[in-house]
């Protein structure tokens, strides 16, 4: 390894600073898209164009009352939503967010770690983010959090398989699980265009595996109030909330990096195709929020099962097929 | 997307039907059971003992075939209690039939109809709730509006509310010296209530399991796996219950075993308090019912109240007026119930948010003419409270001619054709056309069920026989057909608005008396009008006095709110929810 | 190589210093005026009828018996996409075989009603 543990830790506490930071303007953003979409204005008072609301926020969430609920288990509730928001945050480790940048004359590779396993890692942190929820779920000793974390659990474990499948075909193209290596095999082409099936199932998995419209089940508050959360209260709750919106973020970057060339494009520098690229998918999320109605859950799982997961294995082959016939 | 709602239009009503000559049905009814049945006032009066063979009789006679139970209520006289049911038949459109029971005063019993007419299982427990009379045979006679092991009978005439100050408004004490007193400022726990012995209510407490039953509590479940039911409450608050309404379901995983709804959360004793209030004042009081459609409430208690009052002749200007208040209303109402609907489906609030853009054109209206954009308070008894002004005439005609089709159009196009939207909604919440008569339900869910049943063409009120308009009607019964017969009877309006925004002649709006206090004839009246939720009726009954002797409202949210566990039982959770966005209901009336 | 997992190791320090970290100061920073009204557990205003804690249906157990078996079976293609362009048509032939039994599986519990969901 080429950088010292010195440099490590200051770019992994600027991560987390700066994602941090996004989480709470992709709030705001989301809130001020969805308003317009609405006809709505949306957040406009704290601060220029309501810029401070994200702050505003978590510093009324620090203040609030910690409560919970008798009956719960006490170390599983406390442990849940930090569980959530570690394998959230944890999960962007293995992006790579940008080429190697030049600063103060050292040079910075723009990703924590390009391990040789990167893609399975970001696998192993999304399974692990099913834990938060469902332990979250169960431990409050609340109804609608029991149904909203069986929910949750049933669904995003349900939408890992056909997800993994349809990313196979992408490491296939690649011959390779590092995310730096899928990002420089995307030089050329893009994944995408080579791929587009493995993409819509991948995105559709992934819409799933983060619990956001028309997959929101876990916490369909016109349902079970709000889920698996309903019993958390102050910064533990914004703890899920980090966790939910940083998965977004994952899972679009991951999209970005696997199927749409990562941080490569013409002119602008790395970092900034990554964003832009980043901002379209959420810019999606949140539209897709502020259109569709919610599926329910048995038809969820039967698009997860008998759709997609066959289509992907029909994917796969077809992929398989094409690569050896090339003389891959 | 065009809609699949087949579009009908029945032939009004003929004026001579079996159903409205009392003096014949009692005929035939004597002919099979000996003086079970005589005519008292109009009305069918039967005889107690033998009630549950006439109304089998009554249902299933091809003569008389009044299969529809639309109200059911009581009057307490001082020497007698009456049950009065009004009777339709559905396919006929005939009606009203007005059949009556005397109760005993010391120990008011009646036999149950719920084995004639199902839907009579919550009026039935209204009644006795409200009244006290025992309807024996009742598979489930439990209180309905005031919680269980509430004391006393509030409708009744000998009972008092707690701050009970005079029987009659206006209350002469509140004024002793010219100051106002609050009878509420006197004592916290006055000396009209009645408190059980060694029961103190500050240190009261609900007791944790509550006595309502769900029906099959020890129903083994399917499969060999023993796994536990879950028994959750949904509601009162709860984001897609519409307020404070609460429904007990058992649960095995995500599917509904049993369902209950549990209502009264709102109840405020709506008919005492009515009955306690001079006629007029009851007017505005009537926008709190239904409170997204306060002019349809104002209409329907107008017309009730202006049976009694025959040498009113309401004009011609004040008719059209409340008839474009009225479909104005239902379109209001159906653009709130469709977005509030979508809203339950899971499309976070924007469906919502663009109904209510079109909503606010209308109450935009409701506000020039009445001064008040929900609560209108518009109708009087001979017309209509004051006149629209200018800007009112050239707005409502932009929005008739083109805005408000465009909207629809936009709406529909955007939902119906939703793949999400017709996954949930297509064969969710079944209720099938002999099921939505049996259980008394009202409106779009009745007319979704493929019954064309509209009381504007049933039994024309105000001028709406001048209008040319079709009743459409679903075939499958689901949620969907709900949707698409609201979508429809929008469309419906916006053709009867136009004829009547070009029909409206100029004059006067106004032919009663000014003034508050207003004289009503002895007798009785049931006046109903096709709210946007369904048949709204006012059944007024007067001693000659200053105020109503009897003021009943039958609500259509309540009535229909008895086919929900029809609907939703063995469906899952999420689709409850969208079954009861689909009934639309709103608890203003619901809890009354 | 296994200095390749360094980092890692110290996002996952900083991710769980923001997890637990935020828990603790919501617990210390907050005002606490416990009663037992608001240790209930919500439903919808009323009082909780008997405990979340119950034997759940068990098809939802299925589900995660199901994703185990089928999940380790997808596991087992990653090695084999990452070297599939050495092994040329062996691989091909090699993974339809592998998909075959994937697919007998798969069309048994099909046929076994376990993907349909009541």
């Amino acid at each position: 390894m080429s950088e010292d543990i010195l440099l490590i830790v200051i770019k992994v506490a600027v991560l987390i600073v700066i994602l941090l930071t996004v989480v709470a303007y992709t709030v705001y953003v989301e809130r001020r898209i969805m308003a317009r979409m609405q006809s709505r204005i949306g957040p406009n008072r704290v601060g220029p164009f309501g810029l401070l609301q994200p702050l505003a926020d978590i510093l009324k969430l620090i203040f609030k009352e910690d409560l919970t609920p008798a009956g719960a288990d006490k170390v599983t509730y406390f442990l849940a939503p930090a569980l959530a928001a570690i394998t959230g945050l944890a999960a962007f480790a293995v992006i790579p967010f940008g080429n190697t940048i030049d600063l103060f004359g050292i040079k910075v590779n723009l990703f924590i770690a390009d391990i040789n396993v990167g893609l399975l890692y970001l696998f192993a942190m999304s399974s692990l983010a099913v834990y938060g929820i469902v332990l979250a779920g169960w431990s409050s000793n609340n109804k609608y959090s029991l149904l909203g974390g069986v929910r949750s659990s049933a669904q995003m474990i349900s939408y890992e398989l056909p997800l993994g499948l349809a990313l196979v075909s992408v490491v296939l193209a690649a011959g390779s699980l590092s995310l730096g290596d899928i990002v420089k095999a995307q030089a050329n082409l893009w994944f995408i265009v080579q791929q587009p099936l493995s993409f819509v199932i991948y995105f559709i998995c992934a819409i799933a595996e983060t619990n956001r419209a028309p997959f929101d089940l876990p916490e369909a508050e016109t349902e079970l109030i709000a889920g698996y959360h309903t019993e958390y209260s102050s910064l533990k709750w914004a703890l899920f909330f980090l966790a939910e919106y940083m998965a977004v973020i994952t899972v679009s970057a991951t999209a970005v990096t696997i199927f749409f060339g990562g941080w490569q494009g013409p002119f602008l520098p790395g970092w900034l195709w990554f964003v832009i690229k980043l901002s379209g998918f959420i810019f999606f999320f949140t539209w897709m929020r502020a259109t569709l109605p919610r599926l329910r859950f048995d038809q969820l799982m039967r698009l997860g099962w008998k759709v997609l997961l066959p289509l992907a294995a029909l994917n796969l082959v077809v992929i398989a097929g094409l690569v050896a016939a090339m003389g891959g | 997307m065009s809609t699949e709602v087949k579009v009908v239009s029945p032939a009004p009503m003929t004026v001579a039907t079996p159903l409205k000559d009392a003096a014949a049905v009692a005929a035939r009814i004597n002919e099979k059971f000996a003086n079970a049945a005589s005519v008292v006032d109009g009305s069918l009066m039967v005889d107690s003992s033998q009630l549950v063979a006439v109304a089998t009789l009554l249902r299933d006679d091809p003569g008389i075939g009044a299969d529809f139970l639309e109200d059911l209520t009581s009057i307490d006289w001082p020497d007698r209690f009456e049950v009065v049911y009004h009777l339709y038949n559905l396919t006929r459109q005939e009606g009203p039939l007005r059949m009556k029971v005397r109760a005993d005063k010391a120990d008011p019993r009646v036999p149950s109809t719920v084995p004639v007419w199902p839907g009579a299982d919550l009026m039935e427990r209204e009644v006795y709730d409200m009244m006290g009379i025992t309807f024996a045979g009742h598979p489930n006679l439990k209180r309905i509006l005031m919680w269980e092991g509430f004391q006393g009978h509030p409708l009744r005439k000998d009972w008092k509310e707690a701050y009970f100050e005079e029987e009659k408004k206006p209350f002469d004490q509140r004024w002793p010296e010219g100051a106002l007193v609050r009878a509420e400022n006197r004592t916290p726990f006055k000396d009209n209530i009645v408190l059980p012995s060694g029961f103190d209510p500050t240190k009261y407490t609900p007791p944790a399991e509550d006595n309502v039953p769900l029906v099959e509590y020890n129903q083994p479940l399917s499969g060999e796996m023993k796994s536990q039911t879950l028994i959750v409450n949904m509601g009162p608050q709860h984001p897609s219950t519409h307020g404070v309404f609460r429904m007990r379901v058992r649960l095995d995983g995500e599917r509904i075993v049993d369902l209950q709804p549990v209502i009264g959360y709102m109840h405020r004793n709506h008919e005492k308090i009515g009955e306690r209030n001079a006629w007029l004042m009851n007017m505005p009081y009537t926008d709190r019912l239904d409170y997204l459609c306060s002019m349809g409430n104002n209409f329907g208690y107008a017309i009730a109240v202006e049976k009694l009052m025959p040498d009113i002749k309401v004009p011609e200007r004040a008719e059209y007026l409340r008839v474009i208040m009225a479909e104005f209303t239902r379109i209001v109402n159906h653009f709130f119930a469709l977005g509030q609907l979508l809203s339950d489906m899971g499309a976070f609030f924007t469906p919502m948010l663009y109904a209510i853009e079109e909503r606010e054109w209308m109450l935009d209206l409701f506000e020039m003419a009445s001064g008040s954009r929900m609560m209108c308070n518009y109708a009087r008894f001979g017309g209509v409270a004051r006149d629209v002004p200018p800007e009112f005439m050239p707005l409502a005609n932009k929005l008739v001619n083109d805005r408000l089709p465009r909207a629809i159009d936009r709406f529909d196009d955007y939902i119906a054709t939703s793949e999400i939207v017709l996954a949930r909604a297509q064969n969710v919440g079944i209720l099938t056309k002999e099921q939505a008569i049996a259980l008394s339900t009202v409106g779009p869910v009745l007319r979704a069920s493929g019954v064309p049943y509209d009381v504007r063409r049933a039994e024309p009120y105000s001028i709406y026989d001048r209008f040319d308009f079709d009743i459409p009607i679903g075939t499958v019964g689901d949620v969907y057909d709900r949707y698409l017969v609201r979508i429809a009877e929008m469309r419906e309006s916006v053709r009867i608005l136009k004829q009547a925004l070009r029909d409206i002649p100029a004059g006067e709006i106004f032919a009663g008396r000014k003034g508050w206090q207003v004289k009503i004839q002895k007798g009785e009246a049931y006046g109903r009008i096709e709210n946007p939720k369904g048949a709204t009726g006012f059944y007024v009954v007067s001693d000659g006095g200053t105020n109503p002797y009897r003021y009943h409202i039958h609500a259509p949210s309540f009535i229909n709110i008895g086919a929900l566990g029809t609907m939703a039982k063995g469906h899952t959770v999420a689709d409850t929810v969208i079954i009861l966005g689909s009934v639309d209901i709103v608890l203003g009336e619901l809890d009354r | 190589m296994l200095s390749d997992y360094l980092p890692i190791l110290i996002m996952l320090v900083a991710a769980s210093a923001i997890g637990i970290g935020g828990a603790v100061i919501s617990w210390v920073a907050g005002p606490k005026q416990p009663s037992a009204n608001k240790a209930m557990a919500y439903e919808s205003g009323m009082i909780p009828v008997g405990t979340a804690r119950i034997r759940f249906p068990v098809k939802f157990y299925l589900v995660a018996m199901l994703f185990i078996i089928f999940d380790v079976e997808i596991v087992f293609f990653y090695p084999w996409a990452v070297v599939y362009k050495q092994l040329h048509l062996f691989g091909f032939v090699e993974m339809l075989v592998f998909i075959g039994v994937f697919a007998v599986g798969y069309i048994y519990i099909w046929k076994k009603g376990a993907l349909d969901w009541k």
